[in-house]
């Protein structure tokens, strides 16, 4: 199960852009990672050697885990919110996020997400996210050719001096060492323990927000770019194609990011089939269901559930499921179902239809409990109340599917 | 995670619920059995912040959520429901606040359902009757206990100084129930810190973001003591609202801010640590609001991290207050015309109307400083 995950998220990544696309990224001199919201848990699938150094951590620490982990105490609750929005929203956003580093220091950095499009379904395949650590608000005695001194990768332009991440935190520490423990800390809270500043650097500390200069927003900007580049070049070599900009309208049948991280929470066996596609197809297959049923995510998706039955499926109750679907009724019933391997076993499934903002049937959910089973719920419910716990949280996360958002906030 | 007790270990449970010492008056709960969900022993609401929580990780349902989804969906499945919320169609209404508007034609007369809890836990005479009627409304019993970890007991008597989660049958959302304090003092006409601790302690615990509680404070001539909860497709407007942030308490305490340029006046709360402080600064503050006649809401989002206070204007002549919902952003609408040309300017307009004025805001603001002050001092 757990070399299954890792597959995915190798797979993630080579299969859309190649293996060949990871060693040109590492050569790109900035701090991103990306990400695959289809993925559960929307785990980072490749994080470049930029990022590893400015947060102090190695790679297989950080691929596989959420974006969140570098998150802390301090990280301001909305600016996460206006991230997940984003997500939810399938556009791009810049904001300024308080993130922290193995060591556990915090520190500000302009964060900037754009989503990957599939060009050819219009669908999003990963997130990329670029972190451009902000440089401290410049104070009188930072004398900008002070600052220059320590690294000549630096550029100066504007009011602000940034450059290479590692450089601007050397330079930050050699011109702060003198100042009072307050100002200390409020230039990035990056050098001292949290305990020794808490209460001299009452309200003055690493919470208040720092702003990104614009010359922070337009390297965010390269960066992007720059990436871009090399992730399209590359989904021209294996023939899946990618764009910064959504070409399509995401084709039938496809998942919203912010659904599929939602659905991805719920670690019982279901799918998800949309009964507006002919023969109803499956459009989501949970990670128990794969391992339920043996088949590959790829050999289930875009196709009816019927594969399951076999020789000795009985007819009436196919019956009965079709007629629950036709009159958009739930139903439970109790199906013998057969794995890849042949094998079979009684499933107690359960099918409820799933309605989005319009209050239409936007799915049918299907939950399947496989009988006689020994491991019991985690949460110590009943196969009822299991089949009833999954379709709920799937009405929630379905409920706000098309609400026909107006112009985002601007 | 969450162990299971078995069946058997019921009479365990029911030995420290004496039902004498439900203060419910002309109503017995001790017949009645159903699922209790005993928080850990570990307080999250102490001094620990919240990441270092074991029960909670983002990337899995939890056991809370779980519960409280799956018996929802059954009582819904079993017909207990007036009707299935998920078939009322919802929409954001053109703007930049992208409000969010939902057209119930099966809410019934009352713009706002008459909660029923005011009945059961209220001084109101319950018969036998309506007894048996709302037992099957009843979901499950929240209480503290003493385990390590969070423990769901399948069949239990109420424990004292439980919540009791009951269904709403005319839901505003999915998910929609009542969260009433049964215990001790639940006659107490105010919020009290008890009570506030175990609802935002719920919203930590069954740590899903679209989970939001809710409080509205009593109207004069009423006593009810509860609090609401629902799940929400996306964030209300307010909590999109920039904030501008006017009481500090170190870097990682308390932190109270108001809310910027949003139609009704209103303030955060939040804190990293010492959460039970802000809890019991927050009770004290809803009880002098109380004391002026200043109508508030209480909005607790983000999993329990963020609590918005709604402050409305005293004694309006023609208009009833609004619910915290709609305080944050969320409007019900009875028929397809006002749903299909509700525009941003009238629910601006609606906000405005009902909001506190600027003054009495500043009153306000200070005497949450003053609050505040004296509790961290």
């Amino acid at each position: 199960m757990e070399s299954q995950l890792n597959f995915n998220i190798e797979n993630s990544f080579d299969s859309r852009y190649s293996f060949c696309a990871r060693q040109e990224l590492d050569e790109l001199p900035y701090s991103f990672t990306i990400t695959d919201p289809t993925i559960c848990g929307h785990p980072i699938v490749f994080a470049s050697k930029g990022f590893l150094k400015v947060f102090g951590y190695s790679k297989d620490e950080v691929v596989g885990k959420n974006g969140r982990v570098f998150q802390g105490p301090k990280t301001d609750r909305k600016s996460v919110m206006e991230i997940r929005e984003a997500i939810r929203e399938e556009r791009s956003m810049q904001i300024n996020l308080l993130n922290y580093r193995k060591d556990g220091t915090p520190f500000w950095m302009l964060f900037h997400l754009s989503p990957v499009f599939s060009k050819e379904d219009g669908r999003v395949i990963h997130f990329v996210g670029v972190q451009v650590p902000i440089s401290p608000p410049r104070r009188p005695r930072w004398s900008a050719s002070g600052v220059v001194r320590n690294g000549a990768n630096m550029c100066e332009e504007g009011d602000r001096v940034c450059g290479n991440t590692n450089i601007m935190f050397g330079s930050c520490r050699r011109e702060v060492c003198s100042d009072t423990p307050v100002e200390l800390s409020r230039v990035l809270g990056l050098l001292a323990s949290e305990s020794v500043l808490d209460d001299s650097s009452r309200g003055l500390g690493i919470e208040e927000t720092c702003e990104a200069s614009n010359l922070e927003k337009q390297k965010a900007e390269v960066a992007i770019n720059k990436i871009f580049s090399v992730l399209t070049r590359h989904s021209e070599l294996t023939g899946r194609f990618v764009c910064a900009e959504r070409h399509s309208l995401p084709g039938a049948g496809i998942l919203s990011s912010a659904l599929n991280i939602s659905l991805g929470r719920i670690k019982q066996s279901f799918v998800l089939t949309d009964p507006h596609l002919p023969d109803m197809p499956i459009v989501y297959a949970s990670d128990a269901f794969l391992r339920l049923t043996g088949y590959a995510k790829d050999e289930v998706l875009e196709r009816n559930c019927r594969f399951l039955s076999g020789a000795d499926t009985d007819f009436s109750t196919l019956y009965q499921i079709k007629e629950s679907i036709q009159t958009e009724q739930a139903c439970t019933v109790r199906i013998l179902n057969y794995r890849k391997d042949k094998s079979s076993f009684w499933n107690y499934l359960h099918i409820s239809p799933v309605r989005n903002a319009s209050g239409k049937v936007a799915y049918f959910v299907g939950v399947q409990i496989e009988e006689g089973c020994k491991n019991q719920d985690r949460n110590g419910l009943c196969p009822e109340m299991r089949h009833r716990s999954v379709v709920g949280a799937v009405k929630v996360a379905v409920r706000s599917l098309s609400m026909g958002a107006g112009p985002s906030r601007s | 995670m969450v162990t299971v007790k078995q069946v058997e270990d019921d009479n365990l449970v029911s030995k420290g619920a004496i039902p004498e010492q439900l203060k419910c008056p002309q109503f017995c709960f001790q017949d009645i059995r159903i699922p209790l969900y005993r928080f850990s022993s570990q307080s999250l609401l102490d001094d620990s912040p919240f990441e270092g929580h074991v029960c909670i990780t983002e990337d899995e349902q939890s056991a809370l959520d779980s519960l409280l989804l799956a018996l929802w969906e059954d009582k819904m499945w079993k017909g207990v429901l007036r009707y299935d919320v998920t078939t009322s169609e919802i929409k954001v209404i053109f703007g930049k606040r992208k409000f969010i508007a939902q057209l119930n034609e099966r809410l019934g007369m009352d713009y706002v359902p008459k909660p029923e809890p005011d009945k059961i836990c209220g001084q109101g005479n319950l018969s036998e009757f309506q007894w048996t009627k709302h037992q099957e409304e009843f979901l499950f019993y929240v209480a503290c206990g003493e385990m390590a970890i969070s423990e769901l007991i399948p069949s239990a008597a109420m424990p004292d100084g439980a919540l009791l989660i009951i269904i709403n049958e005319i839901p505003v959302e999915y998910g929609h129930v009542f969260l009433v304090p049964c215990g001790s003092d639940s006659l107490a006409q105010v919020l009290d810190t008890k009570s506030l601790e175990m609802v935002a302690r719920f919203a930590v615990e069954i740590n899903n973001c679209s989970f939001r509680l809710f409080y509205d404070c009593p109207t004069a001539g009423t006593s009810h003591r509860y609090f609401e909860a629902c799940y929400f497709p996306s964030p209300l407007p307010v909590e999109l609202t920039p904030v501008d942030t006017f009481f500090h308490e170190g870097q990682r305490g308390m932190r109270i801010s108001a809310v910027t340029d949003f139609p009704i006046k209103t303030l955060l709360f939040e804190s990293n640590k010492k959460f039970k402080r802000m809890v019991e600064v927050l009770v004290e503050i809803c009880c002098q609001l109380q004391e002026k006649s200043i109508p508030y809401n209480l909005l607790i989002s983000d999993s329990g991290k963020k609590i918005f206070l709604f402050l409305q204007m005293q004694n309006m002549a023609n208009s009833g207050t609004l619910s915290a919902w709609e305080c944050g952003g969320y409007f019900l609408f009875q028929s397809r015309s006002e749903f299909d040309q509700a525009t941003e300017e009238t629910m601006l307009n609606k906000l405005r109307d009902v909001s506190l004025d600027d003054e009495g805001f500043q009153v306000v603001k200070e005497l949450c400083c003053s609050i505040a002050d004296k509790f961290v001092a």
